[in-house]
């Protein structure tokens, strides 16, 4: 066999391995995204017959959105809640992931342990926080009590709603980031630490100068995909807060979804998720160049 | 090879005609077949008491008929969410619905459930004496579309009232239940806190326990429905109203009262963890149970009137066939044979069920004796209110974008309750968002 | 330096004293041992509260008393409504999904760790914008077209619409997977005469083995976890065990010892899962960010 004749037989293989996974995601993602971007352009809903193929106020749907106090305000909702749950999630993975940076059987038994929150189902997880947060069921409350500290309900109150939920989102998803971090740090030559300790070090400044470059790259991406994640939060809000107390935790995923599957205004609904995926892009470029060019692309 | 076929096809399609032929409720004819033999029936409604309680008999229809019925019974809000996909999308997938009552205006008005009046008279379908008319008006006028044609037929017309879980703990600081909200304040401050129990709770579905108060202070939420749909929630009485029933809530309601649902209400309520509430009869009337800690002790009244009158609001949900479904025929059977005197007074009867809408059974002196709730007649408090009903109060509901406007009024009250906005400011943002809601869903204001 | 003394070195603080400086070493690992056990409790002790509160008995169910007799009667009332059928669904999605996505992404992934196409970059950003999409993008287009096709309400439609998550995930995943195996013992598997995908299955995917393990696990995991596509797209002869949950909640009344036994119930399968490929997961997750 000719090297040429090899290198086309090579070409012809990997392209038939690459091609039903390229048609399959194709089907069932450009096509929804197209359907998505069309309907976007119109009034569409099931009440009104018709009303998807009505392109004659093409931007009406985004030109509402925008003068929709209830939407721009989710948006800073779902800013805020991003930003609390992914700093949250990124300084106690780190933290923890420093902390518990020995290699041992235990540990490797430590770590598994610390998957659990992070695969229960979700659903489960808002079940978990609703008693928690429910003050005449929840352990806390009563331990609180005990106390003698009488403690109000977070999740009705406006301004802890939105924390009380990102601090049940962190605790779902800091393993995540550990693990992330905790493997960056296990796979750390030992050289600059070395190098750093004799040069008399201390434990700050190996951190900062020593290991966090190492890590940089895997710190940036957990932050990504965290960062990704965080807008798609559902659960915790349809079975704690419903959106409230009031609009106070009616995030942009979630007023989205009432205004799509309660209100049935789907064409509306496929503006502001054609404005998501655009913001979340945005963002996403955003933390991909401030962490670190390498990280991206992969 | 086609003549073969065709004829196969009719002489089933004469089968299945002759299994239609038989009466609902009669021995099976020659042959042995049952009249739906073979014929499955899906059957949803939320978890109301009252659904629930029908599951054991279905089995007798199953007998009766041949028919095999799929029932299911979800949570309120996933049963809307999945009915009002379904209806919109004119499926199959089901042949008997509840036509849940804050929907009502958008399935009768969209035409997504059939008339059933041809089959009232239809002596193949619908077994004599079963008298459509006996169902009280009150109870089935909101389901009538705009030709007059009744849409669903009505399982319950669900009151709202007064009551008291913990009736003790207010004679004991001097007071009965109250008639008017004046009264109530001056009771809830009174207990509030007795016994370390909260005074007052009512479930967080401010789009329908609010409305009473709104009324009852003279605001509404349209100006005039069905015709004007013009939004009226930022008058001074509506501010008003809300002011007070967000006072009374926060300043006698559990911690995280706004996150209390029907469920939990009732729970805590059969539980004696609250000492006062205003809500649905079909739920408050389960604290007379045995099952019940406060069946001595419980309390009940009409609900509170208001300077401007009394408006006990009425929530009537109703069997309706979808328009997608192809057993329209064997779906009438099904709600034929649920509502029919016999089942209804059984279930009266051996189950306690007591939000009757049929006036033969209403009318009965045994019905007035048994709903006589911890020595108190509710079934006074019942008719009166179904009689008050007839004056037209709850038209709202019958419009068809009101979930818009139901969640608006959510929003406001959660928004007073927590403090995070003035009564004023919130009705204003309420009437503001209610009114581009509307013009979305094409209604000319 | 010899190399057991570097070994000792980069083991522990270059100092001349070695045993007092092994005895600080020792217990600073122990007292981390213990911070992280500690640690590790105080952070799972949520879910033991649910399961604790699972077996109180109804009665007792808001009490914080850790002292209760236990029952099973939760878990009993467990039986009926429909739940152990949506358990049933949930397995089937998960399995079926994580099989189909195996099969069509892992070919993908190989190609293309092996071969250099052009678009490699943009397939990859495309795979991660695909992610981005709240689920709400999906939901709409895929209802409407599974209300066509009559995939509404079945086990089949899930399987389908996990693909979305799925696939890009699995590729992603078995591509870094595959970038770790050496090219020298397939490329002398080609000079043998073997084809590149005779070479793939008896040289490659038996030492990224590993991997496939965990990727699969993870497949599973994501699908039994949906709680949003289920919700929309099933109604009751294909609901999941997430969705059955919130169906229960208000079934029971606010029964929280039910309530607590159903989530214990489901959580259950995926907590097996994890505990018998731990060590694939942790590598697998590893992989998905970590680049040498």
């Amino acid at each position: 066999m000719t090297a040429a004749t090899w290198s086309a037989e090579q070409r012809r293989a990997f392209t038939i391995g690459l091609a039903p996974a390229l048609i399959v995601l194709a089907a069932v993602t450009l096509g929804p995204a197209i359907y998505l971007v069309a309907t976007s352009l119109t009034p569409l809903t099931p009440l009104t017959p018709g009303s998807g193929l009505d392109f004659s106020t093409p931007l009406a749907n985004y030109s509402q959105a925008l003068f929709d106090s209830s939407f721009v305000h989710s948006v800073g909702l779902q800013l805020e809640l991003s930003a609390i749950t992914v700093g949250l999630q990124t300084l106690v993975g780190l933290g923890l992931a420093l902390l518990l940076n020995i290699e041992s059987r235990f540990m490797e038994a430590v770590r598994t342990g610390f998957l659990v929150p992070m695969v229960l189902p979700p659903i489960v997880v808002a079940i978990i926080w609703k008693v928690l947060y429910t003050p005449n069921i929840s352990p806390l409350y009563a331990a609180l009590g005990a106390l003698g500290i009488s403690a109000g309900s977070l999740v009705t109150d406006p301004t802890w709603a939105l924390p009380a939920l990102a601090v049940a989102d962190t605790w779902e998803w800091f393993p995540f980031t550990l693990l992330m971090v905790l493997a960056a740090l296990q796979m750390m030559p030992k050289e600059p630490l070395e190098a750093a300790r004799i040069d008399g070090a201390n434990a700050w400044q190996m951190f900062w100068y020593v290991r966090l470059p190492f890590i940089r790259p895997a710190l940036t991406v957990a932050v990504l995909f965290r960062l990704i994640d965080s807008i798609k939060a559902f659960p915790l809000i349809y079975i704690i807060t419903n959106g409230g107390p009031g609009q106070a935790t009616e995030v942009t995923n979630y007023y989205a979804f009432i205004q799509t599957f309660n209100f049935a205004y789907w064409g509306y609904g496929s503006a502001i998720a054609t404005m998501m995926v655009g913001g979340v892009f945005i963002l996403s470029l955003i933390v991909a160049r401030l962490g670190g060019t390498q990280a991206v692309g992969e | 090879m086609q003549t073969r076929i065709r004829r196969r096809h009719i002489m089933a399609a004469g089968a299945a005609a002759g299994g239609a032929l038989m009466l609902p409720g009669k021995a099976p004819a020659a042959g042995g077949t049952k009249p739906l033999q073979g014929v499955t029936l899906n059957v949803s409604c939320w978890s109301a008491p009252y659904p629930l309680m029908l599951t054991k008999y279905i089995p007798e229809f199953e007998e009766q008929t041949g028919a095999r019925v799929v029932y299911t019974t979800p949570s309120f809000p996933i049963y809307n969410q999945r009915m009002d996909i379904a209806l919109a999308t004119r499926s199959d997938a089901y042949d008997v619905i509840n036509v849940t009552f804050i929907y009502i205006g958008r399935w009768v008005g969209a035409g997504w459930v059939v008339p059933l009046d041809p089959y009232f008279s239809n002596p193949k379908l619908t077994p004599a004496g079963w008298d459509a008319s006996d169902f009280l008006p009150g109870t089935t006028t909101v389901f009538k579309n705009a030709k007059g044609e009744l849409c669903a037929i009505p399982w319950i017309a669900d009151i709202m009232m007064s009551a008291a879980s913990r009736y003790d703990i207010m004679q004991k600081a001097g007071f009965g239940l109250p008639d008017t909200f004046a009264q109530m304040q001056k009771m809830l401050g009174a207990v509030n806190g007795k016994d370390g129990l909260p005074g007052f709770i009512t479930e967080n579905h401010y789009g329908w326990t609010f409305i009473g108060f709104l009324q009852g202070f003279g605001g509404n939420i349209f100006r005039n429905p069905p015709h004007d749909l013009m939004p009226v929630l930022d008058t001074p009485q509506a501010v008003e109203a809300a002011d007070f029933f967000c006072n009374m809530l926060r300043s006698y309601g559990p911690k995280g009262v706004l996150s209390y649902t029907y469920d939990e209400v009732v729970a805590q309520l059969k539980q004696g963890s609250m000492i006062y509430t205003t809500e649905n009869e079909d739920f408050v009337a389960q604290m007379a149970q045995p099952s019940s800690k406060v069946q001595k002790t419980c309390a009940f009244a009409m609900f509170p009137a208001g300077p401007a009158g009394r408006f006990p609001q009425i929530a009537t949900h109703g069997w309706g066939i979808p328009i997608g479904s192809r057993k329209k025929d064997a779906a009438w059977q099904f709600i034929a044979w649920s509502m029919s005197k016999d089942l209804l007074l059984r279930m009266f009867r051996d189950d306690g069920w007591s939000s009757i809408t049929r006036r033969s059974i209403i009318e009965m002196p045994e019905f007035r004796q048994k709903l006589t709730l911890n020595g108190y007649d509710v079934a006074k408090m019942y008719l009166d209110t179904i009689d008050l009903g007839a004056k037209g109060y709850m038209n709202y509901r019958i419009v068809p974008p009101y979930p818009q406007v139901d969640r608006q009024i959510d929003i406001a009250i959660g928004n007073i309750t927590s403090g995070q906005k003035t009564a004023k400011a919130a009705m204003a943002e309420a009437q503001q968002n209610s009114i581009s809601q509307l013009r979305r869903a094409g209604v000319k204001i | 330096m010899s190399t057991a003394s570097t070994a000792a070195a980069a083991h522990s603080q270059a100092t001349p004293q070695v045993r007092p400086r092994h005895r600080k070493i020792y217990w600073r690992r122990h007292a981390i041992h213990a911070a992280g056990a500690a640690l590790l409790f105080l952070a799972l002790l949520p879910v033991l509260w649910l399961v604790l509160m699972s077996f109180r008995p109804n009665a007792d169910v808001l009490g914080a008393g850790l002292l209760f007799v236990p029952t099973l009667d939760n878990y009993r009332a467990l039986g009926g409504g429909g739940f152990p059928d949506s358990f049933i669904h949930s397995l089937l999605a998960s399995t079926g999904s994580t099989v189909l996505s195996l099969v069509i992404g892992v070919p993908a992934a190989y190609a293309l760790a092996r071969y250099r196409f052009r678009a490699n970059k943009q397939i990859a950003m495309w795979i991660l914008v695909t992610r981005m999409a709240p689920p709400i993008a999906f939901t709409i287009p895929f209802f409407l077209a599974f209300t066509w096709l009559g995939l509404m309400d079945t086990v089949s439609g899930l399987i389908l619409i996990y693909l979305t998550f799925n696939l890009a995930m699995v590729v992603w995943t078995m591509k870094s997977f595959f970038d770790a195996v050496p090219r020298s013992l397939e490329e002398a598997a080609w000079i043998d005469g073997a084809g590149v995908w005779q070479a793939f299955v008896r040289v490659t995917l038996p030492l990224a083995a590993p991997g496939l393990a965990a990727t699969g696990i993870l497949c599973f995991i994501l699908s039994w976890n949906d709680f949003f596509f289920a919700l929309i797209l099933t109604r009751t002869d294909a609901m999941t065990a997430p969705v059955a949950i919130v169906n229960f909640m208000q079934y029971a009344g606010w029964e929280w010892g039910k309530i607590a036994a159903a989530g214990v119930v489901v959580l259950l399968p995926v907590l097996v899962f994890t505990f018998f490929v731990r060590s694939y997961l942790v590598r697998g997750l590893m992989a998905g960010g970590v680049k040498e």
